[in-house]
């Protein structure tokens, strides 16, 4: 055996090192093949379609700014922008009202029926939404259940108007939807927390209410601005719901572009409140993600 | 009920704990005077952890009372009694400061400002950690952070301090340390501590009395130097340091000594328990106790031939493991300074001596749940 290591050539090294540096890209040039293909390429599409215009049968073709302003100066689309926030923030919170004590007894106490609540959660959730949207449908409506079984039980007699095709029935569905991407980071956050932590706070005096106060929202948090990320920009953006259960005063911006798009054949105008939506939406995924940035324990 | 109430004291009557069919305490009695440092020792399991969890309060006794300073706290919520728990995984508040951590308590109890600060203060002094007050616990060492749960605890100024295990994560060096800074901890504050561990070393170091617990019973209460020196049965004398268990058959009786002849003029003299002629009985020698080298040669020294099996050199003494001839092996300890000459070697023929008064009977039927004697309550 020769004590020292015999000489390498720099071209092996260089070679190995190469290697290992493209490895893992090359595994991922698939992916990004087809994520540049079928996702990029059409969002630079629709950048391009929003400063546009075409004349009437295309004689005149042109780069223009008129797309942004119209939905700027328009007044309709700051009443629908308007909607769209109300709506999308409301059953925003009373997702989190649903899904933040949902996801504490799932942590902390399910004890062994933790796993098969966690299964069902994703389960139900992930039904096909037009099918769950047209459940509620049954439920709501004029003859829906709720209505018949208010009038059965002499708590009313005539059917309540309000609970289908209106900014409530939009609230609600909306609610819950995307329940399982709401509670499941806020239950990751929770499952790290010591469960002994709350048992030296209730030794220190503390009551239930000062428990979640001081323990465990706090050490949620960064739980529940990843739940407002994943969840509130879908609810930002929908169209199926207040098209399926909604009225006139529950129109939101996601309507709005399918009508531009697809009703009126405007893609100029839709493809410029898309672009709009989608900054909209980033600057709430930035805030989000400083606010756990900044709730992080370093 | 009309009973005086003593500064920190606790009393423990009859206690059951049963979690479903399991018994993991089991009719335990015992009483921890005001600011002594008390000991639960015992193997895992042994019930010790929910007696502690019961005195905070958070497991329920199934029957039995828990008397603090005099008032029956059993079924008292653990944020109305006057005890705080130090937990063996700190549990400090990782989103507080050192400082927000001690100052919880003192906090929900609506303690004004000024004396929060003040308490704070004092409870970081004490665990010397004012230094680190605005330091987060992700930034403090193991001991460090177990020094803030202290304070945390203390600065409630609780009727008795609860720890359980709280070295238990801590390197042995550490360990040490902070065996003596709790010591000196109880004697600053005068408060009562409960301490629970696993580790007999521990307890003896740090207690002023020790319950050793086996399978939800206590097995015995007492100083570490009774447990040490007159354990109640062959578990606690097998708990507590090393021991020799040899068994004495009774050839003859004299001056109240039981003596086994084993020829050559070897014997093994043990106190005279009344078992008689021909009985047997087990007794129990320490290895300190053991002679392998001097000549202290007399009446009542027992005295057996015996083979070196193996020398561990340590220092200020050496271990020796010898077979005896009477089959037992027997771990001896004898001062480096007391010998004369070389060491002996493994298969050396050795004479074991010791004084029959440094072995004791041991009754295996006896001593179990010592304290259970006390009148049931009511």
């Amino acid at each position: 055996m020769e004590s020292t290591a015999p000489p390498v050539s720099e071209g092996r090294h260089l070679r190995a090192r190469v290697v290992r540096t493209l490895r893992p890209a090359a595994f991922l040039t698939g992916p990004m093949a087809v994520l540049a293909l079928f996702f990029l390429a059409p969002l630079i599409i629709l950048l391009i379609m929003s400063f546009r215009y075409e004349s009437l049968y295309g004689f005149q073709t042109g780069w223009t700014l008129d797309n942004f302003r119209a939905l700027f100066t328009d007044p309709i689309y700051r009443g629908v922008a308007k909607d769209t926030l109300i709506i999308a923030s409301t059953a925003m919170v009373c997702q989190l009202l649903v899904a933040f004590p949902l996801s504490y007894f799932i942590a902390f106490k399910a004890g062994r029926w933790e796993l098969p609540l966690l299964l069902l959660l994703v389960l139900v959730d992930e039904l096909n939404p037009i099918v769950r949207i047209y459940a509620w449908r049954m439920l709501l409506g004029r003859e829906g259940l709720i209505n018949d079984f208010l009038i059965w039980t002499g708590i009313i007699d005539v059917p309540l108007d309000w609970l289908l095709f209106t900014k409530f029935s939009v609230i609600l569905v909306l609610s819950t939807s995307w329940v399982n991407y709401c509670a499941l980071p806020i239950y990751a956050s929770m499952k790290a927390i010591k469960p002994s932590l709350f048992e030296a706070a209730t030794d220190l005096g503390a009551g239930w209410i000062t428990r979640w106060r001081r323990i465990l929202i706090p050490l949620a948090a960064p739980g529940i601005f990843v739940a407002i990320i994943l969840v509130y920009i879908p609810l930002f953006t929908d169209f199926a719901t207040p098209g399926l259960v909604g009225g006139t005063s529950s129109y939101m911006l996601g309507n709005s572009v399918a009508d531009l798009m697809v009703v009126i054949g405007d893609w100029g105008a839709g493809s410029a409140l898309s672009l709009l939506m989608l900054a909209a939406m980033a600057v709430v995924a930035v805030i989000a993600y400083f606010l756990t940035k900044l709730n992080q324990l370093d | 009920m009309s009973e005086a109430p003593v500064k920190g004291e606790i009393r423990i009557e009859r206690i059951t704990k049963k979690f479903g069919d399991t018994v993991a305490v089991d009719d335990v009695s015992f009483e921890i005077p005001g600011g002594e440092f008390f000991s639960m020792l015992g193997p895992s399991g042994c019930g010790k952890t929910t007696t502690l969890r019961m005195i905070a309060g958070f497991e329920d006794p199934t029957a039995g009372r828990i008397v603090l300073e005099g008032k029956d706290v059993s079924f008292v919520r653990p944020a109305k009694r006057n005890v705080n728990m130090v937990f063996q995984a700190y549990g400090l508040f990782p989103h507080m400061t050192v400082a927000q951590n001690v100052a919880f308590g003192p906090k929900i109890k609506k303690v004004p400002k000024a004396e929060i600060a003040e308490r704070v203060e004092e409870a970081l002094a004490t665990v010397r950690m004012d230094a680190l007050a605005d330091r987060r616990p992700a930034h403090l060492s193991g001991g460090q952070q177990q020094r803030v749960a202290l304070a945390r605890a203390l600065v409630n100024r609780p009727a008795a301090l609860l720890l359980d295990e709280p070295l238990g994560a801590l390197d042995l060096k550490l360990r040490k340390e902070m065996q003596l800074e709790l010591k000196r901890i109880h004697a600053t504050t005068g408060t009562t501590f409960v301490y629970v561990t696993h580790d007999q070393e521990e307890a003896l170091t740090m207690s002023q009395r020790i319950a050793v617990m086996k399978d939800g019973l206590v097995q015995q209460v007492a100083t570490p130097r009774e447990l040490y020196e007159r354990p109640a049965n062959a578990f606690v004398a097998g708990f507590i340091g090393t021991s020799n268990v040899l068994t004495v058959r009774s050839d003859s009786v004299r001056d109240g000594l039981v003596v086994m002849d084993l020829g050559d003029g070897d014997r093994i003299c043990a106190p005279d328990t009344g078992a008689g002629s021909g009985g047997e009985t087990k007794i129990i020698v320490r290895p300190e106790r053991m002679r392998v080298w001097g000549d202290p040669d007399g009446e009542g020294m027992s005295r057996v031939h015996g083979t070196i099996a193996e020398v561990v050199y340590l220092g200020s003494m050496t271990q020796l493991i010898i077979d005896l001839k009477t089959g037992e092996r027997v771990t001896v300890h004898e001062l480096n300074d007391d010998l004369k000459g070389a060491l002996p070697r493994t298969g050396d023929p050795v004479v074991v001596q010791w004084a029959a008064e440094s072995s004791f009977v041991i009754d295996d039927t006896a001593a179990v749940n010592v304290a259970a004697d006390l009148k049931s309550p009511g």
